[in-house]
């Protein structure tokens, strides 16, 4: 029954108010002929409305007539008669259409390009291949060929072991794994040397196999050979062996750092100002002067893609563009301020390159003075084992 | 009021529809009557409206006529074979038709 009014509603129906004394007679005779009338109401004794859809109203005429009663059309409802509304609106349903078809169009092409699962890699490098195989933003979705260009990143890339790229609206999402680059493996059965990695003072050399060609106390250089991979015999003669061994070495690590006395030194005024601008592809559009009002500052830009949905991304940017005012201003260390903010400098310059810091021997420091700074040198003595096995090449 | 199905006489129920267990109000034209709460009423297999008040409803059946007493009582849908009664419904009494 509710399906019968919803058809009538999108049909269109029509309430009438009835007058006259013959109501039921009206009702009945519209039984007979099928016609569907609902929501009848008695308004007063001789009154009474009901809907009834459009088909139907032609026929309720002459019963009408046959009851004599006076039919008077009340509100007409529907489709129909909305859309008689808005006939004359020629130009908002042609604007309707345009953005129908514009949505759809769009929605065709790629707009946002998301490169996940890079550690090392840097993004750049991605979508620079990514540029160079046709796979760009505002590029259509048909007749795209992932695969071609899964196939060219691996070409290209020995690094990545696998790519993939999902498509989902107008967002294309590059997942990356790279793949860990092993060392060379020098077989067990094949001869090598042992050799330096660094430069360094021999402290112990102890020989697993092979002949040690430096001795205790020795200073030797990066890429001199430590063990070799041979061994001498009185009757064997010269016989090439898989060297090993460990060669502990103290190691030098130096860092200098200059700290001038004067130096000028950022301050927020806590200014802000923010601005705006609206990105459509390749074409900006900024809703400010691009001079700022103040004469020293930061600029912070983030900008946001619009999306209509989670995955529809619009070839549209918004770009903030935030300026944070400073002022500068000059401060004057002392000699030993200044020499210990040059230490802690190189220090922490020597800490990243060392990786056992339980094997720091000792530590130097030799200071440089002049007028304007104070150039501060620090060595770290390390003991370290810089052995490592090089195949020798015949 | 000559109408070929006034004069019809009620449809008697089969054997072959009983055997079948088909509904009654499907396979006889005797009215089925539903009233939901006190306020919603739904006569299936009706004939005709006899009259119709706000607080007053008499409707013919092909067994007998009944009628309806209540308060803003109104004709929700009508279709052939249905009629719902929406409002304060107070009392249904029937006049059955005896040979």
């Amino acid at each position: 029954m509710y399906f019968k009014i919803l058809l009538n509603y999108i049909l269109g129906y029509v309430q009438i108010e009835i007058e006259g004394y013959y109501i039921e007679r009206f009702i009945n005779f519209c039984h007979q002929q099928k016609i569907f009338l609902w929501n009848f109401k008695k308004k007063t004794e001789a009154a009474a409305t009901f809907n009834v859809s459009i088909q139907d109203f032609r026929r309720i005429k002459p019963i009408a007539k046959k009851s004599r009663c006076k039919v008077k059309i009340g509100n007409k409802k529907g489709l129909p008669f909305l859309f008689y509304r808005y006939q004359k609106r020629k130009i908002f349903f042609l604007c309707l259409f345009l953005i129908m078809i514009a949505i759809f169009t769009l929605s065709h092409f790629i707009w946002n390009i998301e490169i996940t699962g890079n550690e090392t890699i840097d993004k750049a490098e991605i979508e620079k291949i990514l540029q160079e195989n046709n796979f760009k933003i505002g590029k259509s979705k048909i007749g795209l060929n992932t695969k071609e260009v899964i196939n060219q990143i691996r070409l290209q890339r020995n690094d990545i072991a696998w790519v993939g790229i999902e498509i989902k609206g107008t967002n294309a999402t590059v997942k990356i794994v790279e793949a860990n680059l092993k060392p060379d493996i020098i077989q067990e059965d094949d001869y090598c040397n042992i050799v330096a990695t660094k430069e360094g003072r021999i402290t112990k050399i102890s020989a697993g196999n092979g002949t040690p060609v430096v001795k205790e106390g020795e200073v030797i250089t990066k890429g001199s050979i430590l063990i070799g991979g041979w061994l001498e015999g009185k009757f064997t003669g010269t016989r090439y062996v898989h060297a090993n061994g460990e060669v502990w070495a103290k190691v030098w690590y130096t860092a200098t750092a200059q700290v001038p006395f004067k130096q000028l030194k950022k301050e927020q005024t806590g200014n802000v100002e923010n601005k705006y601008s609206v990105k459509i592809n390749n074409f900006q559009i900024n809703f400010f002067k691009t001079l700022s009002k103040f004469q020293k500052y930061d600029t912070i830009e983030t900008s946001k893609k619009l999306k209509l949905f989670s995955n529809l991304y619009l070839p549209i940017e918004i770009t903030q563009k935030r300026n944070e005012e400073y002022t500068e201003i000059e401060v004057t260390y002392s000699k030993d301020e200044a020499k210990q903010m040059a230490i802690e400098e190189a220090k922490q310059k020597i800490e990243g390159q060392i990786k056992q810091k339980e094997n720091i021997l000792g530590e130097q420091i030799h200071e440089k003075q002049t007028e304007q700074y104070i150039e501060v040198e620090v060595i770290y003595e390390v003991l370290e084992n810089i052995a490592t096995k090089e195949k020798i090449v015949f | 009021m000559s109408s070929p199905q006034k004069r019809k006489r009620a449809k008697r129920e089969s054997r072959l529809d009983r055997l079948l267990e088909m509904p009654r109000e499907i396979t006889s034209n005797e009215p089925k009557i539903t009233v939901i709460g006190f306020g919603q009423m739904l006569i299936e297999n009706y004939k005709a409206i006899l009259e119709y008040q706000e607080f007053y409803i008499r409707i013919s059946t092909h067994i007998g006529i009944l009628n309806i007493n209540g308060f803003s009582m109104n004709l929700k849908e009508m279709t052939t074979d249905d009629l719902l009664i929406t409002g304060k419904i107070e009392s249904i009494d029937f006049e059955s038709i005896t040979d």
